[in-house]
C-alpha cells in the first residue's frame, strides 16, 4: 500500500517536471508581458515535431535532435517575437489573448499542413526501465527529473543575478521606470519570449520517448495543464510555478490512481477554481502583486 | 477623399465578391451529371490516422469506378469534409457536405460518437447516411424500423465484438480476472458495457475499470494498478495511436509478457508490434477487416492499396473502399443515382464483399463477420471470423 503510494508520487514528480519546465517560461512571459500565452503549447509541439524530424528524415542520433529542437524553436519564438510580442508592450489583455491564440492557431496548423495530421512515431531516447526503490521506471524520466532540477536552479540564478534576470524583474514591475532608466524593453520581452520557448520545446523533446506520439494537436492540452499551474504558482512567480507543478502532477497521479483515469484532467482545473476561490494571487504569494 | 476611396473600393470589392460567388454555380451547373458522394473523416486531431486510411481507401474505390466507366456510365465524385473525430465539428462537416456540396451520399464517421450526432442531420436533410467504421450497437439500435430511415452500417458492431473477445479470452486462454482500459467515448464506453453483459457467462470477473481521454499519455498510475491487483489480461478498447503508447509502459513497469492485451486497437500491424514486442506477444484483437485475412479479393485490396500509397491498409481503408463498392453496387442494382431508389436497393441487396455476403437487416445493420486474431512470435495470426445475430431490444 505504501509503496504503491510512493510509486504514484514519484510519477507524479516525474510528470510535474515536465509540466514545470513549459510553465515556468510561461509566467515568465506573463511577468514581462502581462499576457498568457495561449500558444504556449505550440512551442512544446514544435520542440518536439523539430526533433523527430531530426531523427526520422536526417537521421540524428537523439542527443543530436534535443539541441534541432530547441534551436529550430527558438528561430520560431524570434519570429514571433519580432512580429507579434514585441507589440504587445502595454497592449490591453484582450490583445494578448487574440494575438496568441491565432499564432496557436497558425503554428498548429501549419505543422499539420505540412506533416499530416496523423500520429507520429517517435523512435529515440532512452526507454529502458531501471529499477529503482522497488519499482521500475524508464531511464528517461529520470533524465527529465534532472534536468528539471538543472533548469530551476539556473533560472533562479538568471532571475537573481545576471543583468537580463534583473531586467525581467524590472520589466514586470515597473515598463515606464524602465524606459527611464534605459532599459531596452522591447530586447528583454523578445529575449524573454525566446528563453520561455525554448524551454518549453526542451520539454517536448524530452518527453517524446515517453509519451511515443508526435501529432500536430499535442501541444493544446499541454496549454491547458500549464494555465492552473501558472495561476497556482502566482503569475510571474518562478519557485511558486516549480511547486504548484509538482502539486498538479502528485495529485493528478494519485486521483489517476485511486478515483479514476477518465478524471485525472478534471484535477487541474479543479485544484484552479479552489485556488481562485481562496487565494486568487496564487499559493504562494501573501499578497497580489499586479 | 478617404470617402472616395472607401467606395471605390467598395464598388470593386463587390464586383469581385459576384465574380467569386458566380464560379461555384457554374461549377454545380458542370457536376450535376455526376454521383457526389461526400466523405465525413477526421482529418486532424486524436484520430486523423483513422480518417486519412478511410479517405485513401474511398479515393481508390471511387478511381478504380470512374476509371472503369462509372457506375452506370455516370463518374463519382468524392467530396471530404474533416470532423476533428469531435460530434460538434461533425455535424458541420455534414451540413458543409449537404448544404454547400449538395451531396446525396454520406460516408461516415469513424468515431461513433460522431456518427450519433451525425444521424438526425441526415435524417433530416434525407440524405443516404452509410456508415463504414462506427461500432456503437446503438447507431442501429436506431435505424430502420428503429428510427433513422437513411442510416445505414456496413460494419460490425462492438455487441458482436465484445462477444466474441471475451468467449474466446475465457475459453482458449482460460482468463477470469480481467481489468478494464479503454478510451472515454461511445466507441470504448458500449465496447465494456457489452463486455460486461457476456463475462459472467464465462465466469470472468472485473477487477478495476478506468476510461482514459483521447490524446492521454500516461498510463503508469492506471497499470501500476493492474500490476498489484492481479488481472491476467486488460480489456482495451482504445485508439490505435495509443496503443504503442501504452504497450511501451508495459514493458516499463514490468507487466509486458504477464498481463495480456486484448479487445481493439491495432495490435496487429507491424509498426505497433514492434514499439513493444514483449507487451504484445500473445495479444487477442477483434477486428472487422486486417490485412491478413485469407480471400482473393481482400489479398488483391491489399496488394493495390500498398502500390498506390507504399503503405499498407489498415482497417479503415479497407471498410471504406468496401463501402463505396457496396454502395456503387446498390446504384447500379436500383439503375438510377436517386437517393430514395438507392436506398431502397440497399435494403434488398445481397453484395459480394471480400469477407462474405452482405446483406442488411430491417434496422439497416449489415450481418458481417468479427475476425479475430492473437499475436504469436511477433506476427498476427488469425484465429478464425465470427459472426452473431444481433439481439434487438425490444421496444
Amino acid at each position: 500500500m505504501l509503496s504503491t503510494v510512493l510509486e504514484q508520487v514519484v510519477n507524479g514528480i516525474v510528470t510535474g517536471s515536465v509540466y514545470a519546465i513549459v510553465a515556468v517560461g510561461m509566467t515568465m512571459i506573463f511577468g514581462v508581458l502581462r499576457a498568457i500565452n495561449f500558444a504556449h503549447g505550440e512551442y512544446y509541439m514544435l520542440g518536439t515535431f523539430g526533433a523527430w524530424f531530426a531523427i526520422d528524415y536526417l537521421g540524428l542520433s537523439y542527443e543530436a535532435s534535443i539541441i534541432v529542437g530547441v534551436l529550430a524553436t527558438m528561430v520560431v519564438a524570434y519570429v514571433v517575437g519580432q512580429l507579434v510580442m514585441s507589440r504587445m508592450v502595454g497592449a490591453p489583455a484582450e490583445s494578448g489573448v487574440l494575438a496568441t491564440l491565432g499564432i496557436a492557431l497558425i503554428l498548429q496548423n501549419t505543422v499539420i499542413f505540412v506533416f499530416g495530421g496523423g500520429y507520429k512515431f517517435f523512435s529515440g531516447g532512452y526507454i529502458e526501465p531501471i529499477s529503482i526503490f522497488g519499482f521500475s521506471l524508464a531511464q528517461q524520466r529520470i533524465l527529465i527529473l534532472v534536468v528539471c532540477l538543472v533548469v530551476f536552479v539556473g533560472l533562479e540564478l538568471m532571475v537573481t543575478y545576471s543583468r537580463l534576470g534583473m531586467a525581467m524583474r524590472a520589466v514586470s514591475q515597473n515598463v515606464e521606470c524602465c524606459e527611464v532608466v534605459g532599459i531596452d524593453v522591447p530586447q528583454v520581452v523578445s529575449r524573454t519570449f525566446i528563453l520561455g520557448a525554448a524551454l518549453a520545446a526542451l520539454s517536448g523533446v524530452l518527453t517524446a520517448p515517453v509519451n511515443v506520439s508526435v501529432y500536430g494537436g499535442m501541444g493544446e492540452l499541454i496549454t491547458f495543464k500549464t494555465l492552473p499551474i501558472i495561476i497556482m504558482g502566482g503569475l510571474g512567480n518562478v519557485r511558486g510555478t516549480f511547486f504548484a507543478a509538482m502539486i498538479l502532477g502528485i495529485a493528478e497521479s494519485l486521483v489517476a490512481t485511486y478515483v479514476g483515469l477518465q478524471f485525472r484532467d478534471t484535477v487541474g482545473f479543479a485544484t484552479l477554481i479552489l485556488v481562485l476561490m481562496w487565494r486568487p494571487h496564487g499559493l504562494f504569494s501573501t499578497q497580489a502583486r499586479f | 477623399m478617404t470617402h472616395q476611396f472607401n467606395r471605390r473600393m467598395l464598388c470593386i470589392s463587390t464586383a469581385i465578391l459576384a465574380i467569386a460567388g458566380s464560379v461555384p454555380f457554374t461549377a454545380t451547373a458542370q457536376a450535376a451529371d455526376t454521383i457526389k458522394l461526400g466523405i465525413v473523416a477526421p482529418m486532424s486531431g486524436p484520430n486523423a490516422r483513422y480518417g486519412g486510411f478511410s479517405l485513401r481507401g474511398a479515393e481508390l474505390a471511387v478511381k478504380d469506378i470512374n476509371d472503369a466507366g462509372g457506375v452506370n456510365g455516370t463518374k463519382i465524385q468524392l467530396f471530404n469534409a474533416d470532423s476533428q473525430g469531435t460530434p460538434v465539428e461533425g455535424v458541420s462537416a455534414t451540413r458543409r457536405l449537404i448544404d454547400q456540396e449538395g451531396v446525396d451520399f454520406i460516408i461516415g464517421d469513424v468515431s461513433s460518437s460522431v456518427t450519433l450526432a451525425m444521424q438526425p442531420v441526415a435524417e433530416d436533410a434525407e440524405v443516404l447516411l452509410l456508415n463504414a467504421a462506427s461500432s456503437n450497437p446503438k447507431i442501429t439500435y436506431q435505424a430502420g424500423v428503429g428510427g433513422f430511415k437513411w442510416t445505414y452500417r456496413n460494419y460490425p458492431t462492438d455487441e458482436n465484438r465484445a462477444l466474441v473477445v471475451a468467449k474466446y479470452a475465457a475459453e482458449q486462454r482460460g482468463f477470469t480476472k480481467f481489468a478494464v482500459l479503454s478510451v472515454d467515448s461511445d466507441y470504448g464506453r458500449s465496447a465494456i458495457t457489452f463486455t460486461k453483459k457476456y463475462l459472467p457467462e464465462f465466469k470472468g470477473q472485473i477487477l478495476s475499470e478506468d476510461y482514459y481521454k483521447e490524446g492521454e499519455v500516461d498510463f503508469r498510475s492506471v497499470l501500476a494498478k493492474i500490476r498489484d491487483n492481479g488481472a491476467q489480461a486488460i480489456i482495451y478498447y482504445g485508439l490505435a495511436d495509443t496503443t504503442p503508447i501504452l504497450a511501451r509502459q508495459m514493458v516499463e513497469l514490468g507487466i509486458a509478457g504477464k498481463v495480456t492485451l486484448i479487445g481493439n486497437g491495432e495490435f496487429n500491424t507491424e509498426k505497433t508490434i514492434k514499439s513493444a514486442p514483449t507487451a504484445l506477444e500473445g495479444a487477442v484483437e477483434a477486428a472487422a477487416w486486417l490485412p491478413q485475412f485469407d480471400s482473393p479479393a481482400s489479398k488483391a485490396f491489399v496488394e493495390k492499396f500498398t502500390t498506390t500509397y507504399k503503405e499498407a491498409p489498415n482497417n479503415h481503408a479497407y471498410v471504406h473502399w468496401d463501402t463505396v463498392n457496396l454502395l456503387a453496387a446498390a446504384i447500379k442494382q436500383a439503375g438510377s443515382a436517386d437517393k430514395s431508389k438507392v436506398r431502397d436497393a440497399l435494403s434488398k441487396i445481397k453484395y459480394k464483399s471480400p469477407v462474405g455476403d452482405v446483406t442488411f437487416d430491417d434496422h439497416n445493420q449489415a450481418r458481417l463477420p468479427m475476425i479475430l486474431l492473437q499475436i504469436e512470435k511477433g506476427v498476427p495470426s488469425i484465429k478464425g471470423a465470427y459472426s452473431a445475430d444481433i439481439q434487438y431490444p425490444a421496444k
